[in-house]
This record gives structure tokens, C-alpha cells and sequence, in this order.
């Protein structure tokens, strides 16, 4: 008895922990994670009598074979369209194993299989070393570098992708390992019952599933455990309820959703500071950074018309302009998140314009955004553009809202970055800008009416009419 | 056109809270519990029974919004997901415990008290209940455009879906226009439950197909548009007939999520696309 509820916690703090990838790492709201541990139980069930105890093997292989078919499409969409189509997926799942009564057996399910594989006492040490084992290996994945960029691409996916991080990489691999990690679980299932019905693919597992982790907490890495000891346990110590210990599990969960949303395992341990990364030093090359007659409308309107400079490393090009002139819309084109409709940007030899976001990042390009995160001050998001050695930098108004003792600290810190990075960075403040840069460039309209020294940008008669409110 | 009544509840509800109501499904289930319950109690002919449940219904949609949706606004929509999931599994719970999982039937809308019509109308080729749910179905969506679309009530009800931030910089209440759009998806559950328990039964287990098929309608015909969930409500109910007329019930089901899954593919913002940008 004992014996069968440990195991029983083990196997759905797993599927748990697989769970914890997918939604708690990546705030993915997966609902086909139950489907997948029933399409590990019947895979282990339909292969025992072949090959005995390697059955359990073929558990995740199955499901990650499911999860990685159908992933391509799932993983483009958007929160409510991917939980929308995890759950269509998750019905058809279902649906199989209610009426495909040749390969799963019906409703009746498939029985008389476990004899080939691992019991009790065996089985319930194989599951927790398993556990264990992947307990241990999450932890130390999500712990540093990796735990951060999880972090930023479900914070700020935008931020993430001018970082060089891949998320939509990232998006398949947490959906195939969670999966794979699920039908695990659900091949042990199938081992401890010596049955499997359709009910192993029903919501009722995916909703054990998802209490377990928000109760336990998403991200820590003793989330599903806690989680599942309690979702177990508990309904066990009160059996005398019967039926009503779901109602009190869904009670809970909405209680801990809306009062705990760190969940248990966030109750015990105090967020730790972060350690610092070391900064790196950009690399010897890239050397220049050219655009030429770069163009972008929107609809109607002319965002950027012929827009051509260029900028050399150890050198801070300010970019100035009435509001709407396009400056931001430059930054996006060259960081990637939009794309030119005509126009060259090119690094070095290499043409930027027809690449994806995080691999412009990679090639040496960061940038910074206007609003920070929430819950980060705005020298988080300039910390984390430096940080990654990028050996041009774009910086999106970075002395908006700071005092003057903090605009004098940043032009410091800017002549510190220049040795060795080139800068493009727009602000409103035109004597920071004077202070910091070598050349200006005005836009207006999305077209370059002016550049040059600080100097002669803000001599210059169409500048002043446009710019600086000062007749010519 | 019941579907249609459980879609634009739904649409109603996403468009308040910002999220999916996983509980709608459940919901209309509970407005079929609440008939079957009050006609035990009360013997109340159908068409007086209505207004009963819907009002109960509203007052659910009222609790659903102060427990699972209004205090997790400020957080990101997969809360109201999972706390909506919760409550899902409570309603559905709940209704095990209380009424048994056997299934229920509901009171007919038209007829108990005038028996003869009935049997005439079962004569017919139009059964009296399918021809009671359009007829309401459509007063409800007649009404439902009407407010939205001709009253100041409806107008400050779209600015609060649109941009609740914005409404509230000119001086919209949200919280309580949030409250009275789930009041009024609550009643539209309520009606749906009560229209589609006679035909169909009212089971407990019954809440997630319900709120599976609306997220569908809703989802194909355009993420938030009232006109869109009515298409799609509608889509869903042709394909089902025709579909399940020729290879059955389960195979239908089977293709319909297949379907889901190729259109998302196609088309990850549904048919129609979602107006809506990225930010950073």
C-alpha cells in the first residue's frame, strides 16, 4: 500500500516535472501534457509482451514522437491559440483511444500486460531514481545562464530574441522533452496498474497534472514533487469524502493561484540575489555596421524612406528626430523585429536583412528597449545588452526619466563602451547627445535631413525648424 | 443556434477578462442543473423558468468574476486560465456530488402546461423545442447586438475589451463593467444550459465539450469578435450535423479537431485574423 502511493507520487511528480518545462519555464499553457502521459501508458502496454521491461523506454520515445510531429504548427501560436490547440490534439488523443478498439481496445482498454514488467518494490525504486535523476538535472539546467533566458523569453520575448536567444528552439525542445518526460510517467503508470483505459489520456490527468505544479510551484525545481505528494496523499488520507476530494483539489488550486502564485515550494525558499555575469568582451570582428537606402512603409504611411549611414566600431552615432521621425522603427529593422521592404544592412559581408532576430543578435548586434520589464530598472535591460558581448549596440532612449547625475553617470559609461563597441543611440537630449557622440543624424519623416559633427547637425537651418523649435 | 448562445456567452466573457473562461462550459451545465432543480421544486412551466435561470446564472457569471477573474487582472492571462480550469473543476464537482452523475433532463421552454401543443408540434417536422431555441436563440443575439452596438452601456462594455487601460484613463468603472459583461455570459450559459437539456441531458461531465466547442467558434471566427463567435458557433453546428450524419458522432468530433488543428496551422490567428500587435 505504501509502497504503490509512493510510487504513485513519483510517477506524477514526473509527469510534473515535465509539465514544469513547458508551462512553468516558458508559460506555455499546454493542456495536451495528460494526452501524452496516456500515449506513454498505451505504448508500454501494446509493447510489454515483445520486449518486456524495455516497454518503459518506448513510453517517452512515443510521446515525443507525438509531441515533435505535432509541435511545427503548435509552437507558432499564441497563448490562447496553443492551449486552444493542445486541447484539440489532446481530444483526438482521447478520441483514439476510445474508438481505435483494434490498436488500444476500446473503452475496455488493454489489460494482462504487466507481468513483463518491473513491480512493486522494484518498480517503485526505479521510478524515484528517475526522479530523482531528472529533479536534479532540472535544477541544474534552470539554475545560471539558461534559467535567465527562460526567464526573459517568458517575460519579454521580444528582449529575448535581441539577445541571440532562439525561441522558437527553445519552444520545441521544452515541448518534446515535457512530453517525453510524461509518457515516461505514463509508461510506469501502465507498469503499477497492469491496466490502461482511456481515462489515462483524459483531462482528469491533465487537471492532477497541472494542481500538482501550480500547487507545488512552477518553476522550482521541488515544484512537482511537493505538488504531487500533496495531490496524492491527500485525497488518500481522505478517502472517507469520496468523490469530493476533487472538489476540494480544484478549491485548492484557486486558492494557491490566487494567494501563493509562487506556489508551496516559493512558501520555504527567499529569492537569492543573482550572481553577476562577467561581462564579455566583444570579439575583434564585426568592424562596420552599413545601411543603404533602407525603406519600410506602414500601409500608407512612410516609416523610413532611403535611410543610409553607416557606423565603425569606437564610434557613438546619435540618432535625433521629432517624435514618429522613425527612429525606433530603425532600430527594429536593423535589430530584425521588423523588415525592410527595400534597402541594404550589412555587417561586415554579411546581409542582416532577411535573418531572424536572435541570429542578428548572435552576429554581434544588441540592443535596448524604451520600457523596461516589469520589476527591472532601466539599467537591467542596458546590463543585459553589454553583457553578451555585442560588438554594436543600439540604444533606445536611455536617458528618458533619469536625473542629471544619472545622465552624467551614463555618459561616462558610454565613453567606457565606445573603446571597444560602436553605438548607435537615440535620445531626446540633445546636450547628452553633443557630449557623447561623433556624429548626429536627424530624421524627420523617416527620411535623413542632416548629418555630421554635433556641431554642424545643430547649426544646420531644417534641424532647428524640425527639431529644435528654434527658427532658422 | 445553442452553440451560438454558448459562443457569444464566452466571447462576452473573454472580452471582459482579457483570458479564457474555462468555466463557461461549466456554467452552462450548471444553468441546465439549476432548471432541472427548480422545476423539481418549484414546477414552474418553461417559459417562466427562464428568467429564473438566467438570473441565477448572472449571479454566477458575478462570483466567477470576483473570485477567479477580477483579482488576477494585473497578472498574466495564464493565471486566469489555470484559477478558471479550477473553478471549472469545482462547478463540475460540485454538481457530481449534488445531483449524481446520471444525466438529467430539462423541462421543454414551450409546452408542460399546454400538452396538446406539444404533440402537435411533435407531429411536425419541427420538433417544438429545436424551433423554442431558435426563436430565443435569435430574440437573445437581436438583443445582445442591440446593447452592444445601440446603447451607451454596450458602447463603455466594447471600450473596456478594447483597452481596459484606456477605458479606464476616461473615467469607465472596469471592474464593474468586467462584472456585468460575466453576469451577462453567466445568464447566456444559463439560457444555453437550460435550451440544450432537454434534447441533449444535462450531465455533469458534460461542461468541458461545451466550453471546448464555443473556444472553437470563437477561435476560428476571429479572437473577440461577437459577430465572428456567431459564425463560427454556427460553422461548428452545420459541420457537426453533416459530418456526424456520415461516419458518426466520434469520427465527427475526431475531424472537427482536426480541423481546428489544420486551420491553426494555416492561419494561427484564426479565419479571420486578430487586429491585434506585438509588443515589446
Amino acid at each position: 500500500m505504501a509502497e504503490r502511493l509512493a510510487t504513485l507520487v513519483g510517477l506524477y511528480a514526473l509527469l510534473g516535472l515535465g509539465y514544469q518545462i513547458v508551462f512553468g519555464q516558458l508559460r506555455a499553457l499546454n493542456l495536451a501534457q495528460g494526452a501524452l502521459f496516456g500515449v506513454g501508458a498505451y505504448a508500454t502496454a501494446l509493447t510489454a509482451e515483445q520486449i518486456g521491461p524495455f516497454a518503459l523506454l518506448v513510453a517517452p520515445l512515443a510521446a515525443g514522437a507525438v509531441a515533435a510531429l505535432a509541435a511545427p504548427p503548435m509552437l507558432r501560436l499564441q497563448s490562447h491559440y496553443f492551449a486552444l490547440a493542445t486541447l484539440a490534439l489532446a481530444s483526438l488523443i482521447n478520441l483514439v483511444a476510445l474508438h481505435a478498439e483494434g490498436l488500444t481496445g476500446g473503452a475496455n482498454g488493454l489489460v494482462g500486460f504487466g507481468v513483463a514488467l518491473p513491480r512493486g518494490t522494484t518498480l517503485a525504486i526505479v521510478v524515484w531514481l528517475v526522479l530523482i535523476a531528472a529533479v536534479i538535472a532540472y535544477a541544474f539546467v534552470f539554475r545560471g545562464a539558461m534559467g535567465e533566458k527562460a526567464r526573459l523569453l517568458r517575460e519579454a520575448p521580444l528582449v529575448a530574441a535581441t539577445l541571440g536567444i532562439d525561441g522558437a528552439l527553445w519552444r520545441f525542445t521544452a515541448f518534446v522533452v515535457g512530453g517525453a518526460v510524461a509518457g515516461l510517467a505514463g509508461g510506469f503508470s501502465a507498469a503499477l496498474t497492469g491496466v490502461v483505459s482511456p481515462e489515462a489520456t483524459g483531462f482528469s490527468v491533465m487537471l492532477l497534472c497541472l494542481t500538482a505544479v501550480v500547487l507545488g510551484g512552477a518553476r522550482h525545481p521541488l515544484g512537482a514533487v511537493l505538488g504531487a505528494a500533496v495531490a496524492v496523499l491527500l485525497p488518500e488520507l481522505f478517502r472517507g469524502l469520496q468523490g469530493s476530494w476533487l472538489l476540494a483539489y480544484a478549491a485548492a488550486t484557486l486558492a494557491v493561484v490566487l494567494w501563493a502564485p509562487e506556489g508551496l515550494a516559493g512558501l520555504f525558499t527567499r529569492p537569492r540575489a543573482a550572481t553577476l555575469p562577467r561581462p564579455i568582451a566583444p570579439a575583434a570582428r564585426p568592424l562596420h555596421l552599413v545601411l543603404t537606402g533602407v525603406s519600410k512603409r506602414f500601409g500608407g504611411v512612410e516609416a523610413l524612406g532611403d535611410v543610409s549611414f553607416a557606423v565603425e566600431r569606437s564610434e557613438v552615432v546619435g540618432l535625433i528626430g521629432p517624435n514618429g521621425s522613425g527612429k525606433t522603427t530603425l532600430l527594429n529593422v536593423i535589430s530584425g523585429l521588423e523588415r525592410a521592404d527595400s534597402g541594404t544592412i550589412v555587417l561586415d559581408s554579411i546581409g542582416l536583412e532577411h535573418l531572424p532576430p536572435h541570429a542578428i543578435a548572435r552576429l554581434g548586434i544588441g540592443r535596448t528597449f524604451q520600457t523596461p520589464i516589469e520589476g527591472e530598472s532601466r539599467g537591467a535591460g542596458l546590463a543585459r545588452a553589454v553583457s553578451n558581448g555585442a560588438a554594436f549596440l543600439l540604444l533606445d532612449e536611455p536617458a528618458a526619466g533619469m536625473t542629471d547625475r544619472e545622465r552624467d553617470a551614463l555618459a561616462h559609461w558610454l565613453e567606457r563602451l565606445r573603446r571597444t563597441r560602436g553605438i548607435v543611440l537615440v535620445d531626446h537630449d540633445i546636450e547628452l547627445l553633443t557630449r557623447v557622440c561623433d556624429r548626429l543624424v536627424c530624421l524627420e519623416g523617416g527620411r535623413i535631413i542632416a548629418v555630421g559633427s554635433p556641431a554642424e547637425v545643430r547649426a544646420d537651418p531644417r534641424v532647428r525648424a524640425s527639431f529644435l523649435g528654434v527658427p532658422a | 443556434m445553442a452553440y451560438a448562445l454558448v459562443a457569444l456567452g464566452f466571447v462576452l466573457a473573454l472580452n471582459a477578462a482579457g483570458a479564457v473562461n474555462f468555466a463557461h462550459g461549466d456554467l452552462v451545465v450548471l444553468g441546465g442543473a439549476v432548471a432541472v432543480l427548480l422545476v423539481g421544486w418549484l414546477g414552474l412551466p418553461g417559459i417562466l423558468l427562464l428568467p429564473l435561470v438566467a438570473l441565477a446564472l448572472a449571479a454566477a457569471g458575478i462570483v466567477a468574476a470576483h473570485v477567479a477573474i477580477l483579482p488576477l487582472a494585473r497578472r498574466p492571462p495564464e493565471a486566469t486560465f489555470v484559477a478558471t480550469i479550477a473553478l471549472a473543476a469545482m462547478i463540475e464537482q460540485g454538481l457530481t456530488l449534488t445531483m449524481g452523475a446520471a444525466p438529467h433532463t430539462t423541462p421543454p421552454f414551450l409546452g408542460s402546461g399546454a400538452v396538446t401543443i406539444t404533440i402537435a408540434g411533435a407531429g411536425a417536422t419541427l420538433g417544438l423545442q429545436p424551433l423554442a431555441i431558435v426563436l430565443v436563440g435569435g430574440v437573445l443575439v437581436a438583443g445582445l447586438w442591440l446593447l452592444l452596438e445601440r446603447t451607451q452601456v454596450g458602447r463603455r462594455m466594447r471600450a473596456v475589451a478594447a483597452d481596459r487601460h484606456m477605458a479606464r484613463a476616461v473615467g469607465i468603472p472596469v471592474a464593474r463593467y468586467v462584472t456585468l459583461s460575466l453576469a451577462l455570459s453567466g445568464a447566456l450559459a444559463g439560457i444555453a444550459g437550460f435550451l440544450l437539456g432537454h434534447q441533449f441531458l444535462v450531465t455533469p461531465t458534460q461542461g468541458a465539450g461545451h466550453m471546448l466547442k464555443a473556444y472553437i467558434a470563437v477561435a476560428l471566427g476571429g479572437w473577440g469578435s461577437v459577430p465572428g463567435a456567431l459564425i463560427g458557433a454556427l460553422a461548428i453546428g452545420v459541420f457537426e450535423t453533416f459530418v456526424s450524419a456520415s461516419i458518426g458522432d466520434a469520427w465527427a468530433s475526431a475531424a472537427l479537431y482536426i480541423a481546428v488543428l489544420l486551420v491553426l496551422t494555416v492561419r494561427p490567428r484564426g479565419l479571420f485574423g486578430e487586429p491585434v500587435g506585438q509588443r515589446a
